[in-house]
């Protein structure tokens, strides 16, 4: 009978056989299909802060910041036009989002230093099946991926101990609430939630997120509940599915191993509106931690009472 | 792996990830063949798996955990085309000669043939534990790091694989049965 250790020693000379280069025309074959794969963006922001946005979306900030600074220069220059007409000081009116060209010599990007997002109204999301949503920005410094529903406090990722942030999760009713957010993968269910009823059901039932009993709630005129989750502090995300702690995934995305909301460390603090925008369930998960400055979850809370839909 | 290397694919720069696919394909490639066996399947799921990794990339949190990661899509490839496996490689038979081999010799093929069929008797997920073990010459607290589940599993994988493959050695102690050519 084999001892183990000749077992073992058996095993791995037996592995050493075997092919330890890749064919060129594979590398070739997949570097070839990378112009037609696109790549998976998580809509959480960790990897997409701003200083990582694409070129398009800076440009249009920083215009945004631009044009705002030369509106209040003109005003300042009129308000001190010794001798001149009296002018009405003008309020900067933030320019609503757009898709903004960009210009041949960019403008530099804002930046945590620049405070962001002027203070105004901005459209938060614009995708089917719900539309326009648009938030109200009460203070400075948040930056985020207007029109694809993210806002981050002052360039943080949201990542602990004090980071904030909000995203909007409007996009799919495929959604799956998996029963364990550490081992989301395996305990995603059969058929996904597609009422706010059955995500709120969902969430509730997650284990060890302690979750608030929901409560009746209205968004932008649109009813539904809303409720607080939190990380557990000693939860071990590396111990976890693909190294998340995932919320929820839509179902096409999870199915290959995607999550959608996956947590930014141990102890975050998750408020969730979920509310029923015509048939289509639409959740507001706004994240902060035990640390982050009160008057940052004031600000929160101050942007989501701001929800307007429709244009 | 260079972390900058990671980030910058993260962000969609292809010239990044050739590098990335360049510097991890043949490992990658090398752990596929022994845990599938099959020199075709072994190609395919390194290239679904590289292309996934583009794919998840901006997903991955920490680029310090690419390696890691990157074997769990590769994993995760091996699956896949594992179940297009119909059947596998004919057995290697021990053939009459008219040249006679030498016991060791004997002994060798016959040990590998045994190997090859036990191995292949096991489940993608324990083949997994054994070629990042005892090829890759990981620790078990990394293997299982890489495959996303508790170290008592890999533990307990890579003894009821090792215990399958010890048997399929046995097996092979028993009195030879001289198989004939088909």
């Amino acid at each position: 009978m084999s001892a183990d250790r000749d077992t073992t020693r058996i095993v791995r000379s037996w592995l050493e056989d075997g092919v330890t280069r890749l064919p060129d025309h594979v590398l070739d074959a997949v570097l070839d299909e990378l112009p037609s794969t696109p790549q998976r963006r998580a809509t959480w922001w960790p990897a997409r802060r701003l200083s990582t946005m694409n070129t398009t979306l800076k440009f249009g900030l920083a215009a945004v910041v631009v044009a705002v600074a030369l509106l209040i220069g003109l005003n300042y220059l009129a308000g001190t036009n010794v001798g001149g007409p009296d002018v009405e000081a003008a309020t900067p009116t933030p320019v609503a989002t757009s898709t903004p060209e960009p210009t041949a010599t960019p403008p530099p990007s804002p930046s945590a230093e620049t405070g962001g997002l002027p203070e105004g109204t901005y459209v938060l999301w614009n995708k089917d099946p719900v539309g326009t949503m648009n938030v109200t920005i009460p203070a400075p410094g948040w930056f985020g991926e207007l029109q694809g529903g993210i806002l981050i406090k002052n360039d943080s990722g949201a990542d602990p101990p004090d980071g904030a942030g909000l995203i909007v999760l409007g996009e799919a009713i495929d959604w799956l609430v998996p029963t364990d957010p550490c081992n989301w993968e395996s305990t995603l269910p059969e058929t996904p939630a597609t009422t706010v009823d059955q995500l709120v059901a969902g969430l509730s039932a997650q284990e060890s997120r302690e979750a608030s009993d929901p409560t009746d709630v209205t968004v932008g005129g649109h009813a539904g509940f809303t409720m607080t989750l939190q990380v557990p502090d000693d939860a071990d995300f590396g111990g976890c599915d693909h190294g998340q702690f995932c919320t929820i995934a839509r179902e096409s995305v999870a199915r290959e191993g995607g999550c959608q909301r996956f947590h930014q460390g141990p102890g975050q603090i998750d408020k969730l509106w979920i509310v029923d925008v015509d048939g289509v369930p639409v959740i507001i998960d706004a994240g902060w931690y035990d640390e982050t400055p009160p008057e940052h979850v004031d600000e929160l809370e101050a942007i989501v009472a701001s929800t307007t839909f429709g244009d | 792996m260079d972390t900058d290397l990671v980030t910058r694919a993260q962000r969609g720069d292809e010239e990044a990830f050739a590098s990335l696919a360049v510097a991890a394909g043949d490992r990658l490639h090398a752990v596929a063949h022994r845990i599938l066996r099959d020199l075709h399947l072994a190609e395919d799921a390194t290239q679904q798996a590289l292309l996934a990794i583009w794919r998840d990339l901006p997903q991955l949190r920490d680029p310090a955990r690419f390696e890691a990661w990157s074997y769990r899509l590769l994993v995760r490839s091996c699956y896949a085309e594992g179940r297009r496996e119909r059947s596998w490689t004919p057995h290697l038979r021990l053939l009459d000669s008219d040249e006679p081999m030498q016991a060791d010799e004997s002994s060798t093929v016959i040990d590998r043939d045994q190997l090859e069929r036990g191995f292949r008797r096991l489940s993608i997920d324990h083949r997994a534990v054994v070629v990042l073990h005892h090829y890759l010459d990981w620790p078990l607290e990394r293997v299982a790091d890489a495959l996303g589940i508790p170290p008592g599993t890999a533990r307990s994988r890579l003894h009821h694989a090792m215990r399958g493959l010890r048997a399929a050695l046995d097996a092979d102690a028993r009195p030879p049965e001289r198989e004939a050519a088909q």
